[in-house]
């Protein structure tokens, strides 16, 4: 894991003093809200419905257990107790007051974490697969040049007043589990035929009232030159992206309505010159220092069979259920990665206590080479788990309710927070999350239903990321009552989609019966093999809205 | 908008000299600042022209081609002017920030930028980093917050178009 | 924001969360409270008005942000507000009771 040096410190440090400054001077009344709102902004705090939400970056989604005891304490002395994991992979808490807000920015600032640039018209946290540094076939941990991005986009000084908030993603694999193609910009780590390490470039890519897939602008940018290709792409954002309706104001707007050819020929122009003044080129040195952070930890040499695992997985079929769904198999003999599924039934998508917090913190310490992340589906996930203790792990995880064997399942949906906190959204969310979760709660059903992604959003935002959700969901207003439109078909992986809408809203009390209909549908269509997303690209839109506007 | 401002340059309140005239006046032999289409429109009696001249570079937030004036527009008039000033209609459009690095870094301007319109306290280290030397700021706000404001943050990472090479090069003496 | 109330709203009280902590509150007499069944209840369209002018005095800012109308219905057991949103406002997250006003309230 990266580790902050004396720079580092002094930035995140002088961040937290400065913010105090402007706290102090807003309650004092020197700044007016208009003017405070974006410097809170991009320090991560909003101001919601009940509460101000602070969002706390996480960055790639990797954090140690020291920083897990962190966040676990914050929620305890700031907050009410729980803190809620992101689709940014970040954690938001949902209840701080402004004025304490320093002191905790200063804790977090003691375990190398801060809430700089989560939010506002600025570069975003950077995101990353969860199982970087983990999975097989990776072609580099996809952390190293993030670390990079994260260092490069703080504070920068030309594009912290963009015309929209701009995300950035990575991944070194080719499944793609960071969603790249629905970012502003989609990194993929890729190998030229020369055998050198680069990276391929999507720009254009965001979901929100007009969902774009990103358009790759490049195939291969040497690691040295790519801060000068990404200055490149957001100087020309900047400079011809939209100010006058902020719907239009992402630059998957302005790549769509400038094409992607001429936005090519743009950023090449720009990134012409600035890779010939030198200025950004990346030194060698530095890509090594940064990369030896995330060398590998130190693996065991362990058969690649464990002959415990096998034991407990015949001895206990739940834990041989669990093993299926949450447990992936790591790059290194005799290790797995563990997915903690924050997703249990009938439960809050994401929302972990601080007592759990504390219990996964102590598992990265004793079984996990000290390593926990958070996956942009709302889940936890301990990278480096040796087979022979995947049961302790196991069973502690049982003791405390995170051991739903569910990942990628019916019931493990992406929920936005919804109009239960959220002061953008028009509808709730986490109800109907729980609702379809209590609904298909038994297993049998789920494993038969198979790989089901549901991903719901409490408005046009899509924080919830339903235009790739297989079955996607979106609330809506109509006269202050919630409606929800049911969309299928989408994806964020390698062959990303968009959902198509069925058609007509439905109320709040018929949404799971429409997703049960719909569920219904695909298992009497579907062919052996086929996943509910193989089957409506296959079958299309038709046979499932016969079924949902039957009356 | 501030109504009255003053202006700062090198840590210090300093003596505007420049006045802002508008298209239809004409010009005297003091110091003027004018619309890059004036510029452009009168570009060759402005070179025999006996004072100094400056522009005024204005980004529009209407409409959805016009973006605003194009910084590059100035690079054949670079020599004639000693001032350019860059608008900033309100501190939510960033778009000055890349104007001001394209016209030090891209185009070598080395006169006089300056920051005018929405210039608050939170921006200006930015601002200074870009590439502005002077800034035109609410005039209630003393001099001493303002050289505070711009070393808030000690380091920065990335280069631009100060003095600081970036943390990723400082690390090794680059 | 969307829209909290309607043209035709006969009964409406004024809400805005206090800078400090921005915990929800609603305008009362001079000043600000923070439960809704003693909120303000105005009757008709300028009697809202006047309402929402007393609850933004210049100095407003300095320690509550952004105050509105809302509408809210008379019933049996007196006003309830009309939107789901502003329900929610009034008690707390629909999926964690023991959380917000409603906690508070026992």
């Amino acid at each position: 894991m990266y580790r902050y040096d004396e720079f580092d410190h002094k930035i995140v440090t002088d961040r937290v003093n400065q913010f105090r400054g402007q706290v102090n001077r807003r309650i004092s009344g020197a700044l007016s809200e208009d003017a405070f709102k974006p410097l809170r902004l991009m320090n991560g705090v909003y101001l919601q419905l009940h509460a101000y939400m602070l969002r706390v970056a996480i960055p790639y989604g990797t954090v140690s257990s020291k920083q897990m005891r962190m966040l676990a304490h914050i929620a305890r002395k700031y907050d009410r107790g729980y803190g809620h994991f992101t689709t940014r992979q970040n954690i938001q808490y949902n209840w701080p007051a402004l004025d304490r807000i320093p002191d905790l920015l200063e804790e977090l600032a003691s375990v190398e974490m801060h809430a700089i640039q989560t939010s506002g018209n600025c570069i975003r946290n950077v995101t990353a697969d969860q199982y970087a540094g983990a999975i097989a076939d990776e072609i580099e941990d996809p952390r190293i040049i993030s670390e990079i991005i994260r260092q490069w986009s703080t504070f920068h000084p030309e594009f912290s007043y963009l015309p929209r908030k701009f995300k950035i993603a990575v991944t070194g694999h080719e499944n793609d589990r960071a969603a790249i193609k629905l970012h502003d910009i989609g990194i993929v780590i890729v190998k030229n035929d020369k055998g050198e390490t680069g990276y391929e470039v999507h720009v254009g890519g965001g979901q929100g009232r007009s969902p774009f897939i990103a358009k790759k602008l490049t195939d291969f940018v040497p690691a040295k030159k790519l801060l000068a290709y990404l200055e490149a792409v957001m100087r020309v954002y900047n400079m011809l992206g939209r100010r006058d309706n902020s719907y239009k104001a992402r630059i998957k707007i302005l790549v769509h309505e400038t094409g992607e050819t001429e936005m090519r020929r743009l950023v090449e122009e720009e990134f012409a010159k600035i890779d010939a003044s030198q200025m950004l080129s990346l030194p060698e040195a530095e890509l090594d220092r940064i990369s030896a952070y995330f060398a590998p930890p130190n693996y065991e040499n362990l058969p690649a069979q464990s002959d415990a695992f096998e034991a407990a997985k015949e001895g206990n079929p739940e834990f041989s259920h669990w093993v299926k769904t949450n447990l992936v198999p790591h790059k290194t003999p005799g290790y797995g990665i563990v997915n903690i599924s924050l997703k249990p039934i009938g439960g809050i998508p994401g929302d972990a206590t601080d007592a759990q917090m504390d219990v996964i913190a102590d598992l990265a310490e004793r079984y996990a080479l000290d390593e926990i992340r958070v996956t942009h589906e709302q889940n936890l996930v301990l990278p480096h788990v040796k087979l022979d203790e995947a049961k302790e792990v196991y069973d502690i995880l049982c003791a405390h309710d995170l051991a739903t064997p569910n990942i990628g399942l019916i019931s493990d949906s992406i929920a936005c927070p919804g109009l239960d906190y959220c002061n953008l959204a028009n509808a709730r969310s986490i109800p109907l999350a729980q609702e379809i979760s209590t609904h298909f709660a038994d297993l049998d059903k789920q494993y038969d239903i198979g790989e089901l992604k549901i991903k719901i959003s409490g408005c046009i935002n899509a924080c919830g990321h339903h235009h790739v959700g297989h079955i996607g969901i979106l609330g809506v207003d109509k006269k202050g009552t919630e409606f929800y439109q049911i969309s299928l078909g989408g994806s964020a992986d390698e062959k990303a989609s968009l959902g198509d809408i069925t058609g007509q809203a439905f109320t709040e009390d018929k949404v799971v019966d429409a997703v049960d209909t719909i569920v219904e549908t695909y298992l009497n269509l579907r062919q052996p093999e086929e996943r509910f997303l193989d089957t409506y690209r296959r079958v299309g839109m038709d046979p499932f809205k016969e079924q949902l506007y039957a009356d | 908008m501030p109504t009255k401002t003053h202006l700062i340059a090198n840590g210090a309140v300093v003596d505007d000299t420049w006045v802002f005239i508008d298209d239809e006046t004409p010009l005297g032999d003091t110091p003027a600042i004018i619309s890059l289409d004036r510029l452009k429109a009168e570009a060759d009696t402005l070179r025999s022209r006996n004072a100094k001249l400056g522009v005024v570079i204005r980004t529009n937030t209407q409409g959805k081609t016009k973006l605003g004036e194009d910084v590059r527009e100035l690079s054949p008039y670079l020599d004639m002017l000693t001032t350019i000033a860059i608008d900033f209609p309100v501190y939510r459009n960033g778009r000055g920030y890349s104007d001001a690095r394209i016209l030090r870094e891209e185009l070598g301007f080395k006169g006089e930028l300056r920051a005018i319109g929405e210039v608050l306290f939170d921006q200006w280290s930015f601002m200074a980093r870009c590439g502005f030397n002077t800034f035109e700021i609410d005039s209630s706000i003393p001099v001493k917050a303002f050289n505070e404001a711009l070393n808030e943050l000690s380091e920065a990472y990335q280069p631009a178009v100060d003095n600081q090479r970036g943390v990723l090069w400082r690390r090794h003496g680059l | 924001m969307a829209q909290h109330s309607s043209k035709g709203a006969r009964f409406q009280a004024v809400t805005a969360n206090r800078l400090k902590d921005g915990e929800v509150v609603y305008f009362k007499g001079n000043g600000w409270i923070e439960n809704f069944a003693e909120a303000e209840i105005a009757d008709g369209q300028e009697a809202a008005e006047a309402l929402l002018t007393r609850a933004s005095p210049d100095n407003m800012e300095a320690f509550i942000l952004d105050p509105y109308l809302f509408e809210v219905s008379e019933s049996d057991n007196g006003f309830t507000p009309v939107s789901v949103r502003e329900n929610i406002r009034a008690k707390g997250p629909t999926v964690r009771t023991d959380l917000g006003k409603q906690a508070e309230a026992g």
